[in-house]
């Protein structure tokens, strides 16, 4: 056990118990925000949890979930579109607190490995991160219109 | 297909290949010839579905 795994576990365990929480309660807008926010929660847990096992390799886990949480995320905004029509999900303020966490997480791991391939890579990982889940965000309170009218 | 829009598709394609093989030397852990031509090959078949997909999105 070292600082990077008590900082993953801290982050999964409040995070992701929050959204285990979000997601089996509550009206279903809840539900598709809290859905996409695990994305966000998950994805910086499984960097931290890299760095801390010393296992680089796992940190292609963390760049598959932030390339198809958002993906998933979009395919239940276009399923549920007429569901969430009358209750659009915005909850910005959360929205933006899991970018923050996420690129503070980025940044920290970027400072500890150092100027490097590695950290390039950490560096796509997030913006992948953030602007995904900026995007499924976008798309879940209706401002992608494509999204919307199909 | 004119010579204007053939060199755009060139300068499009080479475009989205250089961006993908540098995205494919960011991602593998040890750069070594394979991985070179490996990379390079898969980037290309890439930058071809990346410009399709793009102009499928984009009508042009």
């Amino acid at each position: 056990m070292n600082g990077w795994i008590l900082a993953a576990t801290v982050l999964l365990t409040a995070g992701g118990g929050a959204a285990l929480w979000g997601v089996a309660t509550g009206p279903l807008s809840r539900r598709v925000v809290a859905q996409n926010l695990s994305t966000t929660v998950i994805c910086p847990s499984l960097l931290l949890l890299a760095q801390g096992y010393g296992r680089t390799s796992y940190v292609d886990l963390a760049l598959l979930l932030a390339l198809l949480g958002p993906v998933g995320t979009l395919v239940f905004a276009r399923l549920l579109a007429d569901e969430l029509t009358g209750d659009r999900p915005a909850a910005w303020g959360l929205t933006w607190t899991a970018a923050g966490v996420g690129a503070a997480v980025v940044l920290v791991l970027c400072a500890v490995t150092g100027p490097s391939r590695a950290m390039v890579k950490l560096l796509v990982i997030g913006a992948l991160l953030i602007s995904g889940n900026v995007v499924a965000s976008r798309a879940l309170s209706g401002g992608l219109r494509g999204v919307r009218d199909g | 297909m004119t010579r204007r829009t053939a060199l755009a598709a060139a300068a499009e394609l080479l475009a989205w290949w250089a961006g993908l093989v540098l995205l494919w030397l960011v991602f593998i852990s040890t750069v070594d010839t394979l991985e070179r031509i490996v990379g390079a090959s898969v980037a290309a078949v890439g930058a071809l579905l990346a410009r399709a997909g793009r102009r499928s999105v984009i009508w042009r």
